[in-house]
C-alpha cells in the first residue's frame, strides 16, 4: 500500500442514489480501492478506472469502473483530494488525469472569454464615443466633404429661421447694402449664394451660418469706425461660412448625439433642429478662428482691402475697458496671441490698398 | 457547523406549504415573505445577507446580500427562532403552485446546486451561495441561466418548483434529457450540459427549442414538471384582458433565446 487516501462519493448499483461518502486509494499494483466510510459496506476495488472530469462545472474527478453487477463511479471533488488522487495515480491514468486537471481550467478560460466578449460589445458605443472623441475632427471632415453645397443652404435657411426668432433682422437698407457690398468683394467666385443681415441688438457680434447666411449685429456697425475695420470683421465671418467651420461643429455634434443616443437611449427631441438652434450659439474652437483669421486676411488683401482696418478693430475691442467684454471677443477670443500674429502678417503686407468707397457713418445712421 | 435538526411535515398537494417543527433554541432560515404562521415563542429576526455566518464583518455580510441579490431573492432573510419552553412551529408556504421538496444536505454530500429563486427555507445553519455555470453552452441555452444558487451544509432545506416535481436517480454514466427549464436541483456530481435537439426541423416546429438540457449521472436530480413562466405564458395566452398574443416558450420562432442569457427564471 503506498499513497495517500483521497475523499469521494461513491455511486453504484445497490447504493444509495445519492452515493455514500467513501476513501479511495491507489494501491501498489495501481488499482483504485475504494472504502465505503460506512460500516456493513464492502471495499471496492477498480483495475483501470477510467478518469474524467465531471459534474457541476467539470469541478470533480469521476473515476468510473465497470463489475459484473453494474457500473460504479467515485466522484472527488474537493480540490486537496483531486491533487492528492492525481499524485498518486499510477503511470497508466496519467494521460487521462492530465486531461481531466485541465478541464475546469479551460471551462473557466472560456467562461471569461465570453464574458468579455459580451462586456466589450455592451461597451462598443462607449468605445466609438472615445474614438470619436479622439479623432473628432478628422471624422468630421471626412463628412462635411461629403456634404453637398445645396444641403448647406438648406441648413443655412434653417439657422435663419432660428435667428427670426431670437431677434429683429433687417434684410434692406443702407447699412445692409453696405454688408453686401463689402461682402460681395470678399466673397468673389464662392460656390455660396450670400445673404447679409442686420440684427439690431446692441452686442458687438457677427456670425456666419453655413450656405452663406451672415448676420452682423448693429452694435458691430455702429462700434466700427470706418469700411476696412467692419471689412476685417466680414472676413473673419465669410472665412468661418467658406472653411465650413459651423457645419464641422454641427457634425460633430451630431455625431456625439449618436454616440450618446447608442449609450443611453434616445435622448434627443428633434435632431435637426436642436442643432440648428445650438448652431447660433456656437462656439469656434482656437484652430478654427485662428483659421479663419488667415483665411480672412487672404480675402481682404485678394479684395485689395486694407488689413489694417482689421487690426485696428481688434485692437480697440480689446483696449476697451468694458465690464463684460464684447459679444465679440468673448465668442471670437482675440487673445494676445492672435493679435500679435495678426499684427506681424499685416506688417509683412505691402499694399497698395483700394479705399472703400463706403461712408460708413452714413449707411449706419438709422441704427444709432 | 453544527446544524439545528428539525422536523417537519409537508400540508397540501398542489399548492403546499411546509410546517417545521423547532425545539427550543432551534432555528430555521426562511426566504424574506414566506412565512405562513407561527405559534406563540418563536422570534422572527430579520437579518442583512443569508444568516448562516453570523461575525463576518460588514464585507462579508454585503458580499453575502449581492449574493442573493444576483440570485433574485431580497436581500435580507429572516431567522425564525424559538426562545420558548416546548416544541414550536413555524410554516412556510410556496409561493406559487408546484410542491415543496424536502433535501436533506447531509445525505447527499452537503452540497446542492439548484435553480435561482427555489429556495424556500432551511434549518439554520444551511447557507446560501451563488454557482456560476461556467458553461457557456449550458448558461445560454441551459434553461438554468447563468447564475444558480448552491446550498451548503448538513441540514434540512426546502426547495420549492412548479408543477409536479420529481426526484430521479441517475446511475454511473446515465444520461436523462431534459426539457430546458425543468431542471431544478441537482447532486454537485451531475454533469450538466446541452444537446442540440438533432435535426433543423425539429429545432424550429418541433416545439422543444433548439437544446436539451442533458444530465449526466451519477447523482440525484430533481425536475420539475410545470416551470413557472410556462405556467405565466399559459395564463397571459389564455387572459383576453391581457391581450394574449403569446406562444409557448422553446420555440425559435415564438419566445426569445435572449430570455436564458438574461436570467428567465424559465
Amino acid at each position: 500500500m503506498h499513497g495517500s487516501q483521497f475523499q469521494g462519493r461513491l455511486f453504484g448499483p445497490g447504493l444509495p442514489g445519492a452515493g455514500i461518502a467513501a476513501s479511495g486509494q491507489w494501491d501498489a499494483l495501481g488499482r483504485l480501492r475504494v472504502t465505503p466510510h460506512e460500516s456493513g459496506q464492502a471495499e471496492r476495488c477498480a483495475d483501470r478506472p477510467e478518469i474524467a472530469a465531471a459534474g457541476f462545472n467539470n469541478a470533480s474527478l469521476r473515476l468510473s469502473w465497470q463489475q459484473p453487477e453494474g457500473a460504479y463511479a467515485l466522484v472527488v471533488d474537493g480540490v486537496d483530494d483531486r491533487s492528492r488522487c492525481a499524485a498518486t495515480a499510477p503511470e497508466h491514468c496519467n494521460r487521462q488525469l492530465a486531461a481531466a486537471v485541465r478541464q475546469p481550467d479551460t471551462l473557466e478560460r472560456r467562461f471569461r472569454l465570453g464574458w468579455g466578449l459580451l462586456a466589450l460589445v455592451l461597451l462598443m458605443p462607449l468605445l466609438g464615443l472615445v474614438l470619436f472623441l479622439l479623432n473628432a475632427d478628422r471624422v468630421a471632415d471626412w463628412v462635411v466633404d461629403k456634404i453637398p453645397v445645396a444641403q448647406e443652404a438648406r441648413l443655412g435657411e434653417l439657422v435663419l429661421a432660428q435667428t427670426r426668432l431670437q431677434m429683429k433682422l433687417i434684410d434692406r437698407g443702407p447699412a445692409v447694402e453696405a454688408l453686401a457690398d463689402i461682402g460681395g468683394r470678399l466673397t468673389e467666385g464662392s460656390v455660396h449664394r450670400y445673404r447679409w443681415f442686420v440684427a439690431e441688438r446692441p452686442e458687438v457680434n457677427a456670425f456666419a451660418a453655413p450656405g452663406g447666411v451672415v448676420v452682423v449685429f448693429s452694435g458691430l456697425l455702429t462700434s466700427a469706425a470706418t469700411a476696412e475695420e467692419l471689412a476685417g470683421v466680414l472676413a473673419h465671418e465669410v472665412a468661418h461660412a467658406e472653411l465650413r467651420h459651423s457645419l464641422r461643429g454641427m457634425v460633430k455634434g451630431l455625431g456625439l448625439r449618436a454616440l450618446v443616443a447608442l449609450l443611453a437611449g434616445d435622448i434627443s427631441d428633434n435632431v435637426l433642429t436642436g442643432a440648428a438652434t445650438r448652431l447660433t450659439e456656437l462656439r469656434f474652437s482656437r484652430d478654427a478662428e485662428r483659421e479663419a483669421d488667415a483665411n480672412g486676411l487672404q480675402r481682404l488683401v485678394a479684395a485689395r482691402i486694407s488689413p489694417h482696418g482689421m487690426v485696428r478693430f481688434y485692437e480697440r475691442l480689446a483696449a476697451e475697458q468694458r465690464p463684460t467684454p464684447p459679444a465679440l471677443l468673448s465668442t471670437h477670443p482675440a487673445s494676445g496671441e492672435r493679435l500679435d500674429w495678426l499684427r506681424r502678417e499685416v506688417a509683412a503686407l505691402k499694399g497698395p490698398w483700394q479705399p472703400l468707397p463706403i461712408n460708413l457713418q452714413r449707411a449706419t445712421v438709422s441704427l444709432r | 457547523m453544527a446544524m439545528d435538526l428539525i422536523d417537519y411535515t409537508i400540508v397540501g398537494s398542489e399548492m403546499q406549504f411546509v410546517e417545521v417543527e423547532l425545539d427550543p433554541g432551534e432555528a430555521a432560515i426562511g426566504e424574506a415573505g414566506a412565512m405562513m404562521y407561527m405559534q406563540d415563542g418563536i422570534q422572527m429576526d430579520t437579518v442583512f445577507g443569508d444568516g448562516s455566518q453570523q461575525a463576518s464583518g460588514l464585507m462579508g455580510k454585503l458580499l453575502g446580500a449581492g449574493k442573493r441579490l444576483l440570485t433574485g431573492e431580497s436581500l435580507f432573510t429572516t431567522v425564525f427562532h424559538n426562545e420558548g419552553q416546548g416544541k414550536r412551529r413555524v410554516a412556510f408556504a410556496a409561493p406559487y403552485p408546484g410542491k415543496i421538496i424536502p433535501v436533506d444536505l447531509g445525505q447527499i454530500g452537503g452540497t446542492l446546486i439548484c435553480q435561482k429563486d427555489s429556495f424556500l427555507c432551511a434549518a439554520k445553519g444551511v447557507s446560501l451561495g451563488i454557482a456560476f455555470q461556467k458553461k457557456l453552452g449550458a448558461g445560454l441555452f441551459g434553461g438554468e441561466g447563468f447564475i444558480m444558487q448552491r446550498l451548503d451544509g448538513d441540514g434540512m432545506t426546502f426547495v420549492h418548483a412548479g408543477g409536479t416535481l420529481q426526484e430521479q436517480v441517475l446511475a454511473p454514466g446515465e444520461t436523462l434529457r431534459v426539457d430546458t427549464g425543468c431542471v431544478v436541483a441537482f447532486q454537485p456530481s451531475v454533469d450538466f450540459d446541452i444537446q442540440f435537439v438533432g435535426k433543423i426541423k425539429s429545432a424550429i416546429f418541433g416545439g422543444e427549442g433548439l437544446f436539451f438540457a442533458t444530465l449526466r449521472g451519477p447523482g440525484k436530480i430533481w425536475l420539475q414538471s410545470l416551470p413557472l413562466s410556462r405556467l405565466a405564458n399559459r395564463i397571459i395566452m389564455s387572459a383576453p384582458a391581457a391581450g394574449g398574443r403569446s406562444t409557448d416558450q422553446g420555440s425559435l420562432l415564438g419566445a426569445g433565446i435572449l430570455g436564458g442569457i438574461l436570467g428567465s427564471d424559465d
